[in-house]
C-alpha cells in the first residue's frame, strides 16, 4: 500500500506547516514531489451556474497551463470542472477524498479519475480502505486541500458552503485567498461576495492568480505545452464567409448578454430560421458556444 | 328448415364473410346451440336472441335449434352475430324468405332493439367489395357504414321493426350518408396562443411539413405540452384515403361514436406514461389496434417521455421505422398501419430545472445521468429534431411587444404546410413514402441534392461534432423539409445551418 508518513522527508513541506497535519497519507498514482512545489487549490459550489462552470474552465486552464498544480476535492460541479479543465490542457492535479483511499466518490466519476491518474496526478486520502464519506470527513479533508497550496480559489460559493471551511482553513494557515466576482442576484455568488468583502483578493483573470506564484523566486515559467492534447479552443480550418451583418449583431449582442435563440429572435425581430442558421456558423467558426441553451463568446 | 344468413367477421382490418346456417328441427328435445368455433361472447349471444325475440312481441320456436358459424375453423369473437341469428330463427317462425345479397351485422339488446356495433365501416366495405347490395345494421351504427358508397345501408332500430320489413309489411328506405362538420373546432391550441418560443415553434413547423419525428426539452410550464397540442391545428387535413384508413381502425378500435362519420381531422394521441405494451401497440388474444394505430396519419405524443418503461419504448422502434405493424397471436396475425409523427417531450432532469435561469436543480449529476439514460438510444436515434424548450420569462415577454407581430396563426401555417406536404407527395412519387420523414438513404441520396456550400457545412459539422453517419443523414433531412419550406429545390447553405441547430446535443453533455 502506498503511505507517506509525516516523518518522511517526501512528505509535502506545506503541508507539514499546519497544526493538524494528517500523521498518515494514502496515496495513488506516482508520487514525485515536484507536484507539491506549487499548487493551487480550486473548491466551490456543487451546484455550479453556467457562468461559473465557464470561467472556472477558463481560468483554472489558464492557471494551470502556466505549471501550477489544481488542487481540489473530486467533487462534482466546480471541483471535477477543475481536474478536468487542468487535464484539458495537460496539467497536473491532485485529487484529495473525503473517503478512504480505495473508493472512488463520487463513483460516477470513474473517468476522471482514471484520468487524472494517468496524466501523472495523485489521488490522495488520510482515511483508508473503502471508509466511506461522512458528514465530518469532508471538513476534514478541506483542511488538507488548503493545507497542500499557497492559495486558494473559490469560484462559486452559496452562503453556507463547504467552500468557505476550505476557506477559512486558508485564512487560519494565513495563506493566499481569491475569489471570483459573481452577479449578485446569485445565491452561489453570495459566499464568494462575503469573502471579497472580508479582504479576498480579487480575480478577474488568470493573471491575477498566476502573478502570485510568479512573485516566488522559484517560480520559473514552468509551462511547456504538452503535445497531443491540442489546444483548449477549436481552431479555425477554413473560412466559411462569416461575415454577414446579422451574424456581426448577434456576437456584439453577446458580448454583452448571453441569451438563447429565443430572446435573439426577439431582440432583432427576425425569423427564427435566420437566428438558426447566424447561431450554427459562429459555433462552427468558434466564435461561441453553447451551454445549456444559451450562447457565449469564446 | 334450414335458413342461410350472411355476416363477416373481421381479422383486422380485414373482413371475412361468415354464414351463419340456422337449423330449426321438429325432432329433438327443444333447445338453442351454436356451434363453429364460438368465443364467449357468441355463446352468450343465445340468451340476448331468446329474450329480445320474446320482448318483440314475438313467439320464440320451442324446437331444437341449432346455429352454425361457417367456415368452423376461425374463431368468432364480439357480439354483432346476434342480429343475423335472430333473422334465421325469426324467418323459421314469420315464414319470409332471408335476403340473398344482403348482410347482417349488429348486436342486440334484451328488448329487441339494436346496439351500436364496432366494426360497421368495415363490414360495409366487405358488402361492396362481395357485391352485396344490402347491409343491415344497427340504427346508431348506419351512419357510419353509410360512409362506403356504394351499398344500400339499412338503419334497424329494432327487430320488429326489421321482422314488418322483411315480411314486406313496411317499408324502409336505405339512409344517405351525412357528413358531420367537425373540424371547424380542430384547432385546440392556436400556435399564436403559445407565448414566445420562436425557436421550438419554427421546429414544430419543420416537423410538421417533414413529418419528422420530434423531441423537446425544457423545464415545468415551459408550454411543450401546448406546442404539441396545437400540431394537429397546423398539419393539413386528411385527404380521402387517408380518412377512410383511420376511420376503419377507429371502427375496429370501438372508438367510433354512435352516429359516426368519417374521420377528417388528424388523431392526436397522447397516452399516459403507465400505458403496458399491448396498449401502446396493440395486441391481445383477438389482436386489436393499439396507440400508435389509433395514431395512424396523425401524432402519437408521449409526455415525460423518460418516465415511460423503457420496454414499451423499445418495442416503438419497428412501428417508428415501419410504419405498419404485424401482430402475430397464435390463432391469427393481423397487420395495422402505425405511419405516425412521434413527438415525445422530457425534461432536462428529474426536479425539472437544469438550465433554469431562476430556479436551482437540486438533481446530482449522477441523477441526471441516470434519468437521460432512461430514454431508450435507439428511438432518440429515430427522432430527427432535437429542440430545447427553456421557461418564457413572463416579464421580460410583456416588455417586448415586437414578439406579439411575429407570432403567427395555426390557420397560416397549415396553408404553407399543406403546400410543402403537396410537393412531398409529388417527389416521392412511386416510392411508396410521402413525406421527408420517412426518407431512407437512397431516398436521400436521389431527392436531397446538397449544393456544395452546404455539404461543406455538414462535413465541417460532421467531423467538428462528431456526429454519427445515421446524425448526418438525419441532418440533411431536415435541411430537405427546411430547403422545402423555402421553396427551393437545392439544399443551400443556411438550410443547412438551421438544421444544425436541431440536432441532437445530448452526447455532447461531458
Amino acid at each position: 500500500m502506498n503511505t507517506v508518513m509525516i516523518q518522511d522527508k517526501m512528505y509535502p513541506g506545506l503541508l507539514k506547516e499546519i497544526p493538524d497535519a494528517p500523521k498518515k497519507l494514502y496515496y495513488k498514482g506516482d508520487w514525485n514531489s515536484e507536484i507539491f512545489a506549487y499548487c493551487l487549490a480550486v473548491v466551490g459550489t456543487r451546484r455550479m451556474t453556467s457562468y461559473g462552470k465557464r470561467i472556472c474552465e477558463e481560468l483554472v486552464g489558464e492557471i494551470a497551463a502556466s505549471g501550477i498544480t489544481i488542487v481540489s476535492g473530486f467533487m462534482y460541479g466546480v471541483d471535477a470542472t477543475a481536474h478536468k479543465a487542468t487535464l484539458r490542457v495537460g496539467g497536473k492535479t491532485i485529487a484529495v477524498m473525503p473517503c478512504g483511499i480505495d473508493l472512488i466518490h463520487p463513483e460516477d466519476q470513474e473517468d476522471l479519475y482514471n484520468e487524472i491518474l494517468e496524466t501523472g496526478g495523485l489521488i490522495l486520502s488520510e482515511f483508508e480502505g473503502d471508509f466511506k464519506p461522512l458528514l465530518w470527513t469532508y471538513p476534514k479533508r478541506n483542511r488538507i486541500v488548503a493545507g497542500l497550496c499557497q492559495a486558494t480559489l473559490v469560484v462559486e460559493a452559496g452562503e453556507k458552503s463547504g467552500s468557505l471551511i476550505t476557506a477559512n482553513f486558508t485564512k487560519k494557515y494565513e495563506r493566499k485567498l481569491f475569489a471570483i466576482p459573481g452577479p449578485l442576484t446569485s445565491e452561489v455568488a453570495k459566499g464568494t461576495a462575503q469573502l471579497l468583502k472580508e479582504g479576498a483578493s480579487i480575480v478577474t483573470c488568470a493573471k491575477d492568480v498566476v502573478d502570485f506564484y510568479r512573485s516566488d523566486p522559484g517560480f520559473s515559467l514552468r509551462f511547456t505545452p504538452p503535445a497531443g492534447r491540442g489546444p483548449t479552443r477549436l481552431q479555425k480550418t477554413q473560412d466559411l464567409h462569416s461575415n454577414s451583418t446579422l451574424e456581426q449583431k448577434i456576437l456584439e449582442y453577446l458580448k454583452r448578454e448571453s441569451v438563447g435563440l429565443d430572446s435573439l429572435v426577439r431582440a432583432f425581430n427576425v425569423q427564427a430560421s435566420q437566428i438558426g442558421a447566424a447561431i450554427s456558423i459562429l459555433q462552427l467558426e468558434g466564435f461561441i458556444s453553447e451551454d445549456q441553451g444559451k450562447f457565449y463568446v469564446n | 328448415m334450414l335458413i342461410k344468413v350472411q355476416s363477416a367477421a373481421n381479422s383486422g382490418l380485414e373482413a371475412i364473410g361468415v354464414d351463419v346456417e340456422v337449423s330449426v328441427s321438429n325432432r329433438g328435445l327443444p333447445g338453442f346451440d351454436i356451434v363453429g368455433l364460438a368465443g364467449k361472447a357468441v355463446e352468450e349471444s343465445k340468451e340476448r336472441v331468446r329474450a329480445a325475440i320474446g320482448n318483440s312481441r314475438m313467439e320464440f320456436p320451442q324446437r331444437k335449434i341449432t346455429v352454425n358459424l361457417a367456415p368452423a375453423d376461425i374463431l368468432k369473437e364480439g357480439s354483432f352475430y346476434d342480429l343475423p341469428i335472430a333473422v334465421g330463427i325469426m324467418a323459421s317462425v314469420l315464414q319470409y324468405e332471408v335476403p340473398k345479397d344482403s348482410l347482417f351485422f349488429g348486436e342486440l339488446s334484451l328488448d329487441g332493439s339494436l346496439r351500436h356495433t364496432k366494426g360497421a365501416v368495415l363490414m360495409a366495405l366487405f358488402a361492396k367489395e362481395q357485391g352485396l347490395g344490402n347491409i343491415f345494421v344497427p340504427f346508431p351504427s348506419a351512419n357510419e357504414a353509410a360512409i362506403i358508397k356504394g351499398v344500400n345501408v339499412y338503419a334497424i332500430e329494432n327487430l320488429s321493426q326489421l321482422a314488418g320489413f322483411l315480411l314486406g309489411k313496411t317499408a324502409l328506405q336505405p339512409i344517405v350518408y351525412e357528413e358531420h362538420v367537425e373540424h371547424v373546432e380542430d384547432i385546440e391550441f392556436d400556435m399564436a396562443e403559445v407565448l414566445g418560443q420562436e425557436y421550438a415553434k419554427r421546429a414544430i413547423e419543420i416537423a410538421a411539413a417533414g413529418a419528422h419525428n420530434i423531441l423537446m426539452i425544457g423545464s415545468p410550464g415551459s408550454g411543450k405540452t401546448m406546442l404539441a397540442r396545437a400540431l394537429p391545428g397546423i398539419l393539413p387535413r386528411l385527404n380521402e384515403g387517408e380518412s377512410l384508413e383511420v376511420t376503419k381502425l377507429y371502427s375496429v378500435a370501438g372508438s367510433m361514436p354512435p352516429q359516426g362519420s368519417l374521420i377528417t381531422t388528424r388523431p392526436f394521441r397522447s397516452p399516459h406514461h403507465t400505458i403496458s405494451q399491448i396498449g401502446l401497440i396493440g395486441g391481445g388474444s383477438k389482436p386489436q389496434p393499439g396507440e400508435v394505430s389509433l395514431a395512424h396519419r396523425g401524432v402519437l405524443f408521449l409526455d415525460e417521455f423518460n418516465e415511460f418503461p423503457r420496454s414499451v419504448l423499445e418495442s416503438l422502434r419497428q412501428p417508428v421505422e415501419d410504419g405498419v405493424l404485424t401482430i402475430s397471436r397464435a390463432r391469427e396475425r393481423v397487420t395495422y398501419p402505425c405511419r405516425f409523427m412521434l413527438v415525445a417531450s422530457s425534461n432536462p432532469c428529474p426536479c425539472g430545472y437544469l438550465g433554469h435561469s431562476k430556479k436551482p436543480c437540486i438533481c446530482s449529476p449522477r441523477e441526471v445521468k441516470k434519468y437521460r439514460k432512461r430514454a431508450s438510444g435507439p428511438i432518440l436515434d429515430r427522432i430527427d429534431l432535437h429542440v430545447d424548450v427553456p421557461e418564457v420569462d413572463i416579464a421580460k415577454f410583456a416588455e417586448n411587444q415586437k414578439a406579439s407581430s411575429l407570432s403567427e396563426p395555426s390557420s397560416a401555417i397549415r396553408e404553407r404546410i399543406a403546400v410543402v406536404r403537396q410537393k412531398q407527395a409529388v417527389r416521392f412519387k412511386g416510392e411508396h413514402i410521402f413525406t421527408n420523414g420517412e426518407m431512407k438513404n437512397s431516398h436521400i441520396k436521389k431527392y436531397a441534392k446538397l449544393s456544395r456550400e452546404a455539404e461543406l457545412i455538414l462535413t465541417r459539422a460532421g467531423i467538428q461534432y462528431q456526429l454519427s453517419a445515421r446524425s448526418y443523414m438525419k441532418l440533411i433531412k431536415i435541411s430537405r423539409t427546411i430547403a422545402d419550406l423555402a421553396d427551393v429545390e437545392y439544399i443551400e447553405r443556411n438550410h443547412a445551418l438551421e438544421a444544425l441547430q436541431y440536432r441532437s446535443k445530448a452526447y455532447e453533455l461531458d
